[in-house]
């Protein structure tokens, strides 16, 4: 490319398409105002002046799923919340994508053996990118899986995408 | 007021239904039972429920205003009876009183206690729910915490837990 740059002025950059496409949703992920038990308390805490979600982008949580990009699963959810679960996620728009904050989100947490109406890992009923350990995560943890999840964006391809992909 | 005293009272005022005081079990040490904990009981007839609270609701020298809890407990442990337990609290005099009924699993049925205390309400609910309990009189018999087509009653010491809910395998 080294020719063609040249023959730009100074401000006219050249890149790939993916690439600032990828740029663009990875530092703007928005993650949909929801919270379901203490892991919630952790993604507050994520999101206030100390850790500071807003260094990535992410801090402006929605209040509809209309607006949101993300979907952090903070906490426990038993099977009367699974429904709504399933209906916001499907409310979200394309690109969506879903964080399973915790051990609870991830596999049923402390309620595996003896919880009833606890669902065992909300990956039963909406797809999972990122699981994130803990009980709760620290906040540290948090920001490592938005992290994992901006470098699994960087690598998704968005103009040739695979056919099998929405 | 101390529990027989409270007792004294109600039967001093005519309720029926008062079928003594008694305590939690105490500890065994020497067969590792330990016991139940808890405060000093009234124990009455189901059947007369709602008469006695609302005695000691209105009695001049009781005045429970307060329903603090109704529940239920299922001590598979100690027979086949299933207890309602309720606790009330007198705002003025500031004694306690925890009342203790037996029903039998044949018959879980007891009247409401939502015409002398409105707290009872969710309560009752909940206590519905989780152990088939029937409040006869209830104004609003749906569950509360679980779902509405919830099958079991799963605080019963005989409740087999599902296998899946709604496709979704509980496993």
């Amino acid at each position: 490319m080294g020719l063609l740059e040249e023959s730009l002025d100074d401000n006219v950059l050249t890149t790939k398409v993916d690439w600032l496409l990828n740029w663009a949703r990875l530092n703007s992920i928005w993650p949909m105002t929801f919270g379901l038990a203490c892991c919630a308390i952790e993604m507050m805490a994520v999101g206030a002046a100390h850790h500071d979600l807003d260094r990535f982008g992410a801090g402006a949580f929605r209040a509809s799923p209309r607006q949101a990009d993300l979907m952090i699963v903070a906490g426990t959810v038993n099977f009367k919340m699974g429904e709504r679960v399933k209906r916001l996620y499907d409310q979200m728009p394309f690109p969506k994508y879903v964080i399973a904050m915790g051990a609870c989100a991830t596999g049923g947490g402390p309620y595996f053996k003896y919880g009833y109406t606890v669902m065992k890992g909300v990956d039963r009923i909406i797809p999972v990118d990122v699981y994130i350990a803990g009980c709760p995560p620290r906040p540290e943890a948090l920001l490592e899986g938005l992290m994992k999840l901006q470098e699994k964006i960087k690598r998704t391809p968005v103009i040739r995408r695979p056919a099998h992909t929405l | 007021m101390e529990l027989q005293a409270i007792h004294d009272t109600l039967k001093a005022a005519g309720v029926a239904g008062l079928l003594g005081c008694d305590e939690p079990r105490p500890a065994n040490k020497k067969e590792k039972d330990p016991g139940r904990a808890g405060m000093p009981f009234l124990l009455v007839d189901p059947a007369e429920i709602v008469p006695l609270l609302t005695a000691c609701r209105d009695e001049s020298r009781l005045q429970f205003d307060l329903l603090i809890d109704l529940t239920a407990s299922d001590p598979a442990a100690d027979g086949d009876d299933l207890w309602v337990l309720i606790q009330l609290l007198s705002l003025k005099y500031r004694h306690r009183l925890a009342i203790k009924a037996h029903l039998p699993k044949s018959a879980l049925s007891i009247a409401s206690a939502t015409a002398v205390y409105r707290a009872a309400n969710w309560h009752e609910r909940e206590c519905s729910e989780m152990f088939g309990i029937t409040f006869e009189g209830h104004p609003d018999p749906r569950k509360i915490l679980l779902p509405d087509d919830w099958a079991g009653f799963p605080l019963r010491k005989d409740y087999e837990f599902p296998t899946e809910y709604h496709g979704i395998s509980c496993e």
